[in-house]
């Protein structure tokens, strides 16, 4: 991994990915909600295979830079987007790109858990009938797999027809992760996933962040900074809708190279 | 006196503000009660007094009412007598000073007959297929009889309507006289019915009125018959079920002052039913529309004002609209491209269950789009988000989240719509009712559902009963009943949308615990 | 194994087809019932379009003003489409129809407006709130009554009932007010543990036996009263000193009709306004030492009063185009008077009654169309103007609520 520190427009040193290493790559992005700016002109690259955090004040713009990933915006007919976004070198809002696969490749989990209002079987297979032509025989060991990578299989196995909602709130967090990985992102979104959780499925989240980060490129917004310290391999600081300063978690938490940041790492300023 | 009033409280102005909610609820209170009384009151078997007047004339009739004659002291009493045939009159008032002695005697006997009504007087004697009954024996015999009676009466009733009305209308339609099993089957019922007639029509009853005057009565014409004074409470509710229940199920006789609401019953069904069918596609798709997939712009909001407001224009309106544009404009066309031979006589040009259907279809969309926009808005965000997040289309994830969680709240529209649809009457006196409709819309001939044909309709039988008809002293119980039936099937329905309503609240508080 | 399914691309496109077919669908569906929707008022207008054009145009002076009549002196305002007889003249004044129409609207509110006003205050600011559950869904279910029902017990029982007994009936619209007060003025007087037993917040369900009492007392002592007072005659009274004269079926009587169905309407959406109004209105009134019923009047009406207002418009809409109780109960008679006691005609029972009988595309069937067109345009524009005022007592609420 060869990196390079430059400067951004904001004065600060950014770490700087290769193309060739990066899964996600922003360039220039600017979004505003109607007249209000909400993101200035950011450009980073979220390196393959591991994961990545954003950290902020709330406020900071950091959802948004999250939803901006998928394509969540589009929901909203008063966002303006100026900039790009490329998924393995691929500009998302190219005319030809269809939306609900670019969402199937970057999966998102919310802050509260949102599981359907279906049994457990039926979440997790949610994506996969979305796919069809899915034998049966396939469609479970589909699920099963899932389960098993969210961590959730021992804990459900024996009730997979029970509806969602009976589970608690780690479970149904874990479970919402599950239906997630089923349809086989390549990018996984966090939006401050364990926020709502107690402490015992915070670090079984945790655990779980820090396993799959072989087999997809995760990006985690979090506003506790121990837990992005835990858990990410790089840390992104946003204010105000700007990227202040990128880098390697360990670095940017015992020697971060601006004071603004120090500032609030240490908590001098929220 | 100040001071009394501060002290004591806040003056008279709350406690006419409770009184309102008195008021109200009594008025409520006392309009059901109304009709539940006079409504299921009717079938009760009433006691008939034997009347002796202070002249010496006696009379048999049932008390119906009394009243103060305006401007004088006296009171006078409404009693209805019956035996049309023999007084010219069903109804009888008399003063009540005239009045020298009242007696329930327990051998009085009502018969309801299908020509001239009721019948109060005496049993003389029961004759036919060689047996003659006088005296203790008659009424024994007479219930028997009848009984036998009421089993011939139905095969020759279903022969007739089941099996030869049809027959005769689809010789008259095809012209084929020469159709040879037609024929012969029409043959068939017709002796079956002539054998079954002259079975029945063996039996004559001599009857004798309170005041001594005799008559025979045809038993074939007589269809019940009991007698109120003998029978005892338990007798008496048998009698009072077997009442309500052939309100339920009969027609109307004796130009709807007898009888039953059946065919009132199954119109309204039949058209509410039509009209749900049109109306909840349309509105949920109009719903769907308005919320999930226009512009949520200027202009959309407006079009959800319209549509909130198409709520409160009055009915007639929409049977005006329903008049100009389905019955004579579509109407008049089909039946120009598809029905010429039959004109000038309308088939689709006139007013009908199919135009009555779309009429209040219209009436009742805005009810069902409220009903499943506010369903639609419920669905929370996030379940929205969740669902595209896994790579679903929009329409995939409105068919598999969205409307499966909006299911209830569209349910809860089609039942306010097919409550609201029931009550309303003033559109239909303009695309459809009928007074009296000989057929019913669905029947044995193809095509088994005929839109063209007119309907009868509970709430217009209310309308018409109570001020067409020509004795409406003696249909009043009968409106009555109608009254109580109809405000019974929408309570029910409005209770069924509240429940609903109410259960949907309850389960969408909060969708996940942690 | 080889995967079975279609390649991932042609499964794509087939759900991005499926998906763009079904929103056609939706719109097309959604655009088309919305316009045929709307378009009710389009239709009525343009076939109301032909009577004032072309040679027998009418003009607006003809459907309003008072036109010659023969036998009378002065010019008279007539409905009469048709000719009753051969060689009849035709009269197309439509004024004693509206005027029908807004007589009977204005006396079913002069009845629904302070009852339903006084409920939505008493259940807002005296109910515990178990009770104003239980009220809200029984009056709900009072305004599902069909209009039908309503009307022939209104036209068939009530009105020859108070034309029977017309001193007690106008007797009870004084008695029952006094009898309210009086219940207050009686309970002060209790001793206290009766007192507790009868609260304020129950009074709606204990004052039912007693109005029920103070009514038969009222109506016991009416013929006494009107024996005394108008020679026991009331009616020959009216029609001597007043000028009145008395028809069984009239405004009065529709009025206290239309005023029950619509007392429900108004109700709601009155109670809505006065239960919308920020609790931080009423506390900061109360901690100033005024009653319950001094906030209520000094601040909480004057705040919901626009709330308020529009439940008044939507009830006088409702109340405009009620067809089948006026039908029943009005006498359907064309006059143009202020006694209430006299019948009406309103628009919509001339339409329900007529438009059968009237020959297609002839003026009299235009004339109708324009009656309804006439009471959609009223209808609508009454309903738009009171949801407009609610949305901006909405806006209002949030801004004295939220405000910083």
């Amino acid at each position: 991994m060869s990196f390079f520190t430059s400067s951004s427009a904001a004065g600060g040193p950014i770490i700087d990915f290769a193309a060739a290493e990066s899964s996600l790559e922003i360039a220039g992005l600017s979004l505003a909600y109607g007249e209000k700016p909400a993101l200035r002109d950011l450009t980073l690259r979220i390196p393959r295979h591991r994961v990545t955090a954003f950290i902020g004040p709330s406020g900071c713009g950091k959802s948004t830079l999250l939803r901006a990933l998928n394509r969540l915006h589009d929901l909203n007919e008063e966002v303006v987007r100026r900039g790009e976004i490329r998924l393995e070198g691929q500009d998302i809002h190219a005319p030809q790109v269809d939306v609900a696969e670019l969402r199937r490749r970057v999966g998102m989990v919310f802050q509260a858990p949102n599981p359907f209002p279906m049994s457990i079987y039926d979440n997790v297979a949610f994506g996969l009938r979305l796919q069809g032509g899915m034998r049966k025989r396939e469609m479970d060991d589909t699920v099963e797999w899932a389960l098993h990578s969210a961590a959730l299989w021992e804990e459900v196995k024996d009730r997979l027809r029970a509806s969602a909602w009976t589970l608690s709130g780690g479970q149904q967090q874990r479970l919402v992760i599950a239906r997630t990985l089923a349809v086989q992102p390549e990018v996984l979104l966090l939006d401050e996933p364990a926020s709502a959780l107690d402490p015992i499925s915070t670090l079984k989240i945790e655990e779980l962040i820090r396993n799959l980060k072989s087999r997809l490129s995760l990006v985690l917004v979090t506003h506790n900074m121990q837990q992005a310290a835990r858990v990410s391999d790089y840390t992104a600081f946003l204010q105000q809708g700007e990227l202040v300063e990128y880098g390697p978690t360990q670095t940017l938490f015992t020697n971060p190279r601006l004071r603004r940041t120090e500032n609030y790492i240490t908590g001098r300023m929220i | 006196m100040r001071t009394l009033w501060r002290r004591r409280g806040e003056g008279p102005w709350p406690w006419l503000a409770a009184g309102s909610v008195a008021l109200s609820l009594l008025m409520l209170l006392a309009l059901l009660l109304l009709l539940a009384i006079r409504g299921l009151g009717h079938f009760w078997p009433a006691e008939v007094a034997l009347v002796a007047l202070q002249d010496g004339q006696p009379f048999a009739g049932v008390a119906v009412r009394e009243e103060q004659i305006p401007g004088e002291e006296t009171r006078e009493r409404l009693y209805f007598t019956g035996n049309r045939d023999l007084d010219g009159d069903r109804w009888r008032w008399v003063e009540v000073s005239a009045i020298a002695d009242i007696r329930h005697p327990a051998e009085l006997v009502v018969l309801q007959r299908s020509r001239w009504g009721e019948f109060h007087g005496r049993l003389v004697a029961v004759t036919g297929g060689g047996e003659h009954h006088t005296g203790e024996a008659a009424w024994p015999a007479l219930q028997a009889r009848l009984s036998e009676l009421d089993v011939l009466r139905d095969e020759r009733d279903r022969l007739r309507d089941d099996v030869v009305v049809p027959l005769v209308r689809r010789l008259d339609n095809a012209g084929n006289l020469a159709d040879a099993d037609f024929r012969a089957a029409l043959a068939a019922a017709n002796a079956r019915i002539r054998e079954l007639q002259s079975a029945m029509g063996d039996d004559i009853l001599i009857l004798e009125s309170v005041d001594g005057r005799r008559i025979e009565q045809p038993l074939d014409l007589v269809l019940r018959a009991w007698r109120p004074n003998a029978m005892s409470p338990l007798d008496k509710l048998g009698a009072w079920a077997g009442g309500v229940w052939l309100f339920l199920s009969e027609g109307p006789r004796a130009a709807n002052s007898a009888g039953g609401v059946w065919p009132a019953i199954f119109g309204t069904v039949l058209m509410v039913l039509l009209m749900s069918l049109v109306v909840t596609p349309f509105g949920v798709l109009a719903g769907i529309y308005l919320n999930e997939v226009a512009h949520q712009g200027p202009l959309t909001r407006l079009v959800r004002i319209g549509v909130r407001n198409l709520a409160g224009v009055p009915a007639i309106v929409y049977g005006v609209f329903g008049l100009g544009v389905f019955v004579y404009g579509i109407g008049g066309t089909l039946d120009e491209w598809f029905f010429s031979e039959s004109l000038p006589s309308p088939t689709f040009g006139t007013g009908g269950l199919l135009w009555a259907s779309l009429t209040l279809a219209l009436l009742t969309l805005p009810v069902v789009i409220v009903a499943t926009e506010e369903g639609l808005a419920r669905v929370p965000d996030h379940q929205r988000e969740g669902a595209l997040a896994l790579g679903a289309t929009r329409m995939e994830m409105l068919t598999r989240v969205v409307l499966p969680m909006t299911l209830p709240a569209m349910l809860t529209g089609m039942i306010l719509a097919v409550a609201r649809a029931a009550g309303e009457v003033a559109p239909l006196m303009l695309v459809g009712v009928a007074k009296l409709a000989p057929q019913v819309p669905v029947d044995g001939d193809f095509p088994f559902l005929h839109l063209e044909r007119k309907f009868m309709h509970l709430g217009y039988h209310i309308y018409d009963a109570a001020f067409h008809g020509d004795d409406v002293q003696a249909a009043m119980p009968l409106v009555f009943a109608t009254a109580l039936l109809l405000v019974l099937v929408i309570l029910v329905l409005n209770l069924t949308a509240i429940f609903l309503r109410h259960h949907l609240r309850a389960r969408h508080g909060a969708p996940s615990r942690w | 194994m080889k995967d079975p399914r279609p390649p991932l691309s042609l499964r794509l496109r087939r759900r991005r087809v499926r998906d763009r077919l079904a929103t056609l669908l939706i719109t097309a569906g959604g655009v088309g019932v919305v316009v045929s929707v709307l378009a009710i008022g389009v239709f009525l207008a343009l076939e109301v379009v032909p009577l004032f054009l072309g040679a027998d145009a009418l003009s607006p002076r003809e459907l309003w003003g008072p036109q010659p009549v023969e036998g009378y002196a002065e010019p008279q305002h007539r409905w009469r489409p048709e000719p009753l007889i051969e060689g009849d003249t035709t009269h197309f004044g439509m004024a004693p129809l509206v005027w029908g129409t807004l007589k009977a609207a204005l006396w079913a509110l002069l009845f629904a407006v302070p009852l339903a006003l006084g409920a939505a205050i008493h259940s807002a600011l005296y109910m515990p709130r178990r009770l104003r559950t239980r009220l809200k869904p029984t009056l709900e279910l009072m305004e599902a009554l069909p209009g039908v029902v309503i009307g022939f017990v209104a036209g068939i029982l009530l009105a020859p009932w108070v034309e029977r007994h017309l001193a007690g009936s106008l007797a009870l619209l004084v008695a029952l007010p006094l009898g309210m007060v009086a219940a207050g003025g009686l309970r002060a007087l209790l001793p206290m543990p009766l007192r507790v037993r009868l609260s304020p917040g129950w009074a709606g369900l204990w004052l039912m036996p007693w109005l029920v009492l103070v009514g038969v007392a009222t109506l016991w002592l009416a013929p006494a009263i009107e024996a005394a007072l108008f020679g026991g005659d009331l009616r020959g009274w009216l029609a001597d000193t007043l000028d009145l004269d008395y028809a069984a079926r009239n405004a009065m009587v529709v009025g206290l009709a239309m005023g029950f169905a619509v007392i429900p309407g108004i109700y709601a959406l009155a109670e809505d306004a006065l239960a919308g109004v920020p609790g931080s209105l009423g506390e900061g009134a109360q901690a100033l030492g005024a009653t319950r019923w001094q906030t209520l009047w000094k601040v909480l009406l004057p705040a919901a009063a626009p709330g308020i207002f529009s439940a008044i418009m939507i009830g006088a809409g409702r109340a405009a185009g009620e067809t089948m109780i006026v039908l029943m109960a009005s006498g359907n008679t064309a006059l143009m008077s202020i006694n209430p006691l006299e019948g009406l005609r309103s628009l919509s029972a001339t339409i329900a009654i007529e438009l059968p009988e009237a020959a297609v595309g002839g003026t009299h069937y235009r004339l109708l169309f324009l009656a309804a067109l006439v009471l959609f345009a009223f209808t609508f524009l009454v309903n738009t103007l009171a949801e407009g005022v609610r949305t901006r007592l909405r806006r209002r609420y949030r801004r004295l609520e939220g405000g910083t």
